[in-house]
């Protein structure tokens, strides 16, 4: 076999394991029956005395003359038992007292088992019956025993042999069914999965690139933003440059995750970078934003985006909101009009917000994963906590170890929860 | 998170209760598949038991209600809970898709 790979070893050695357990069963129940064997000699032992009483007691209450008793020179050649008879009515028929229920057994069902004459096996129930009689010397013609074979099927013994039986016919049925089934459909599976890590590994390093970027180095700014993906590739992005010696920044959230949100993401980028450059409005570029998605519906994506401009020489701040988180300015939250989220409405008017910024002034852009972050006991981070932590910051810090801080502080929130969402910070602040 | 859909004087009434959160909402996505299939079908979304919704819950309500358009019918968010109101505000939503929310209520 050129294509020996773990599993199928494994299968291998299932299958040898399977023969062995096949092999164990079929001795095993050859024991079984030698066992069974011994037992039913033992069984009809005690049974021979019971039957005795009885059949004497017939004999003795009803008319004897009623019987014609053939007796057929049978011997059971064993320990101490000497003579067997079959016992016959005179219809013809086998007299079978108690033990095969009331039953008849008819003469001609009856053939000799042994050529000297010693057993008889007869069909009752399609059952194979061993017909032996036991000779009193006082009363020679007294029925002694019937030797039903069919008991043997309630034997323990033989219940453990036929569930053994069992076991490795499903066994085999497994065995061939993962053969020709279910190890190609596992063996698949993981080429599907390896495919789709493939594919996520990529999406992971383009959303990686879209938003690694070398921070504006304008003495009269201070910017830094991180992204902290779940595990799985997210759609957060943020993008942040200098355009005429203003601070252009966006901060967003596409609404899947994986190598499309990425690709969408690097669409969104890459034109709004052409576009602002023309000097658009940002609301204007906004639509122009919202129109670029909804104009590729297959993509079946929205978007939060947050657009500003900050002009540092007048300290006037325009910004333009499509379904954002609210952005915290010196720890209060902006005043943004809700717009809708891009990619839902073609044509829709978004409008640009103004906001005169004092000196000094420091800005917070997040994604719902920050507020939305989860403790144990379910509780959001939500906004409070937010405004909370933002008001206690140190007007000192940088805006690098705001970012860093707020990470800290949502990974203390969290605990033991799992992060359940994309995160995105963006801190900025004016010198 | 419970999804309840009903078929109710030829309109479908869809319940949502407890969080649309990332995992939950796939749930919810599976559940209302089959309801925008339907030519023309009248749909009616209630999210007022509703205390959460993340904001991939929002993607799958928008597809719904857009799926539910192209296939000659309509989605109504009948009531929403004040939290998910929130959510719509600050996402612009409610100018749309909770205009209809308002209609209802001042109908009935």
């Amino acid at each position: 076999m050129k294509n020996l790979t773990p599993r199928k070893i494994s299968l291998l050695l299932l299958a040898a394991f399977g023969l062995l357990i096949i092999a164990a069963t079929l001795v095993a129940i050859r024991f079984v029956r030698d066992e069974s064997r011994v037992y039913q000699i033992g069984h009809l032992r005690e049974h021979l005395q019971t039957i005795g009483q009885e059949v004497a007691e017939n004999l003795d209450a009803g008319d004897p003359d009623s019987f014609e008793f053939l007796e057929i020179s049978a011997r059971i050649q064993r320990e101490n038992e000497n003579y067997s008879y079959v016992l016959r009515d005179s219809s013809g028929m086998i007299l079978s007292p108690s033990f095969v229920a009331g039953k008849q057994i008819k003469m001609e069902n009856i053939r000799p088992l042994k050529h000297d004459g010693s057993a008889f096996v007869a069909d009752i129930w399609g059952a194979r019956c061993l017909v032996v009689i036991w000779p009193f010397p006082d009363r020679p013609l007294e029925l002694l025993g019937i030797y039903d074979n069919s008991y043997i099927f309630d034997d323990v013994h033989l219940t453990t042999g036929a569930f053994l039986v069992l076991l490795s016919t499903v066994f085999a049925i497994l065995l061939l069914l993962s053969w020709f089934w279910i190890i190609p459909a596992l063996e698949r599976m993981y080429a599907r999965r390896d495919k789709a890590e493939r594919e996520l590994q990529n999406a992971r390093t383009l959303q990686q690139k879209a938003v690694t970027q070398a921070f504006p180095l304008d003495p009269r700014f201070d910017v830094y933003a991180v992204l902290q993906p779940m595990k799985e590739v997210g759609g957060d992005i943020y993008r942040c440059g200098m355009l005429d010696g203003k601070l252009l920044f966006v901060i967003g959230d596409v609404s899947d995750k994986g190598t499309e949100a990425a690709f969408m993401m690097f669409l969104v980028i890459g034109f709004m970078r052409t576009r602002v450059k023309i000097g658009v409005d940002l609301g204007e570029l906004m639509g122009e934003v919202n129109g670029l998605i909804c104009d590729n519906p297959d993509f079946e994506m929205f978007c939060t985006l947050f657009l500003g401009c900050i002009d540092p020489d007048t300290m006037e701040m325009v910004y333009c909101n499509a379904g954002h988180t609210r952005t915290l300015v010196d720890g209060e939250f902006l005043d943004q009009d809700p717009q809708l989220i891009a990619g839902i409405q073609p044509g829709f008017r978004y409008h640009t917000q103004r906001l005169q910024l004092r000196p000094g002034a420091r800005l917070l852009l997040y994604t719902d994963g920050v507020t939305e972050a989860r403790n144990p006991e379910r509780a959001f981070f939500g906004e409070e906590r937010l405004q909370a932590w933002m008001r206690e910051r140190p007007a000192a810090a940088s805006c690098e170890e705001d970012c860093r801080s707020l990470l800290e502080t949502l990974d203390a929130f969290r605990g033991s929860a799992r992060q359940n969402d994309d995160i995105a910070i963006m801190s900025i602040r004016i010198r | 998170m419970k999804t309840e859909i009903k078929q109710q004087e030829g309109m479908t009434l869809i319940t949502v209760q407890g969080e649309l959160d990332t995992d939950t909402c796939i749930e919810f996505q599976q559940k209302t598949a089959p309801v925008a299939e339907v030519p023309g079908a009248k749909v009616e979304l209630d999210l007022s038991a509703l205390d959460y919704i993340s904001s991939k819950a929002l993607r799958i309500i928008i597809s719904l209600e857009q799926r539910v358009a192209e296939h000659g019918g309509s989605l109504t968010i009948t009531a929403v809970s004040a939290p998910v109101r929130e959510i719509f505000d600050m996402t612009g939503l409610s100018q749309t898709m909770l205009a209809d929310c308002k209609n209802k209520t001042t109908k009935e």
